[in-house]
């Protein structure tokens, strides 16, 4: 582990070097991102003009649990960018190869040589929703909140991060399997909105079958609603735990399934 | 007719194997589909919980059908005029290539154009007309008539004609700039996040405050989606229909101006190394 993080430090202080010489490419990305989220915030808000509020949540609360959302994403967006590479073209082009024959463990190996800084768009607009409509619903968190928001926002990050191994690893069979994760880390958006204005199909879906419900809307729920704090931290812990699992099982079976393409 | 064959057999070879590659690279193009059908599902809960809320059944002009049409109709658009000339047009730039497109005795632009036009014909019938149908179905079902106009159907059609060009010329401009920059990639999102903003794609343009409504159904973004989908939904009639419509056209003038000016331009300046 020590390895791992000595390595990782290496690696990023190799990204931050090319950041600095490609600085406009920085900018354009990270604005991209915050762009995108600024226009559904304003799509939020004049639907807010006309209507006090949606299925029984207030502006601030749709702020809050969009503003939430966007936390986990960002961290896993900024760290594990590279397994969209994977997926789309490393696995085609037989460029595989190479993680193979290094003397670490390939997943972490695909993980650590990108650094994205386009997330900085997703987060920093999360970051500000998140304190911002706090500030205006007058939230005081205490210990145990604090301890919630840090427990789900870790495992909801392994969620989406695990989504995105177990798409990226079907390429290992078919070669090329971007559009798959496209589909799958799609479907986290319904997750931004509070799910209880889905159908049971949909809010089935969400919570357990691919559970980006657990990366937002119930700790986010918790935060605001009140409940039970440990049960809210424990189901996101216990659901990211296995989905994580299963993730490595169909990463590892990937691997040895691997041949290479390419001549 | 003589012109016309011969543009035929300059560029149905484009057209070909245009419609050959939306085949082999089916499996992704249908990954982005998926997603925006997802895209389109949470609009739809969005807006039945608003429509709830209000407890009226029009909002803003809308209503819940009328949203509905608009909401995937919109996305739909956003398909059909989809276009590949930025990224095409800007790394060809990059790594030289486009040297191949120049000695070839056809037009830059318009070969990239025929080659789009093969996925457009696969994407109107795999994608539009389904998508078109259920839609239609699901008017008929809860207005229990029949809503269907053919003739918005035929307007709509010429209508999103227009937009392809117009996004095709506006996304080749996109492209010649673009050749400044290195993150080609992230450049695009930036350039896709605006123009679904100004074109109406996430927020309709009649939801807007009254001068910026003005300014933005101006702008030549409105053209892109906002008209064809305004009168099919027949939110556009008599005058109205045929001042946009004009609209879009001059815009499409503009553009295509604009986009032959700056490649005489950058042809001068262009230099290939290597081959």
């Amino acid at each position: 582990m020590i390895r791992f993080l000595k390595l990782y430090r290496v690696f990023v202080a190799q990204f931050i070097k090319n950041l600095m010489e490609y600085r406009i490419d920085f900018l354009t990305g990270a604005t991209s991102f915050l762009i995108g989220q600024v226009t559904n915030i304003l799509f939020i808000t004049i639907i807010f003009n006309q209507i006090p509020s949606l299925a029984g949540w207030k502006y601030y609360e749709i702020m809050f649990i969009y503003g939430y959302s966007l936390l986990p994403k960002g961290i896993d967006h900024l760290l594990t960018d590279n397994l969209w590479n994977v997926a789309y073209f490393i696995v085609r082009k037989g460029d595989f190869d190479k993680y193979l024959t290094r003397p670490i463990n390939p997943l972490m190996h695909v993980i650590m040589e990108k650094f994205q800084f386009d997330a900085l768009g997703e987060l920093i607009t999360g970051i500000i929703l998140v304190i911002y409509s706090s500030i205006k619903l007058k939230l005081t968190p205490g210990f145990g909140e604090v301890a919630v928001i840090l427990i789900t926002i870790v495992f909801g990050t392994l969620i989406f991060t695990s989504v995105k191994i177990a798409c990226c690893a079907i390429a290992f069979w078919i070669k090329r399997s971007g559009s798959i994760l496209q589909i799958f880390y799609m479907s986290s958006d319904f997750a931004r909105y509070p799910i209880t204005i889905y159908n049971k199909g949909v809010r089935f879906i969400i919570s357990y079958v691919i559970p980006f419900a657990f990366t937002s809307f119930y700790p986010a729920a918790y935060l605001l609603r009140g409940g039970n704090g440990i049960l809210c931290a424990g189901k996101t812990m216990l659901i990211s735990t296995v989905i994580f699992g299963i993730s490595i099982i169909i990463w590892n079976r990937g691997i040895s399934a691997y041949e290479s393409a390419g001549s | 007719m003589k012109q016309f064959k011969s543009i035929k057999r300059t560029y149905g070879a484009f057209v070909n194997a245009g419609i050959q590659d939306f085949i082999a690279y089916k499996a992704s193009f249908f990954g982005f589909f998926i997603g925006e059908i997802f895209m389109c599902f949470v609009m739809y809960f969005i807006w039945k919980a608003v429509y709830a809320s209000t407890g009226r059944t029009d909002f803003m002009g809308f209503s819940m059908i009328d949203m509905m049409v608009y909401v995937f109709l919109t996305h739909i658009s956003g398909f059909l005029i989809q276009t590949d000339a930025t990224f095409s047009i800007a790394s060809e730039i990059k790594d030289g290539s486009i040297i191949m497109r120049m000695i070839k005795p056809v037009n830059v632009d318009l070969s990239i154009l025929f080659f789009e036009f093969g996925s457009k014909i696969m994407i109107i019938t795999c994608v539009f007309v389904p998508v078109m149908v259920g839609l239609e179905i699901y008017r008929y079902i809860t207005l229990g008539y029949v809503a269907f106009k053919l003739v918005r159907l035929i307007l709509f059609m010429i209508s999103i004609s227009i937009s392809y060009l117009l996004s095709f010329y506006l996304n080749l401009i996109f492209g010649y700039l673009a050749f400044y920059l290195l993150n080609i990639w992230g450049f695009g999102v930036l350039k896709e996040e605006l123009i679904k903003f100004f074109s109406g794609a996430v927020i309709p343009i009649a939801f807007f405050p009254g001068v910026v409504r003005k300014v933005f159904s101006f702008l030549p973004f409105a053209s892109l989606t906002y008209t064809p989908v305004m009168i099919y939904m027949e939110k556009y009639n008599g005058m109205k229909l045929i001042f946009n419509l004009s609209l879009q056209i001059v815009w499409l003038l503009v553009f295509i101006g604009l986009s032959r000016g700056l490649w005489k331009w950058a042809e001068k300046r262009l230099a290939v190394q290597g081959g």
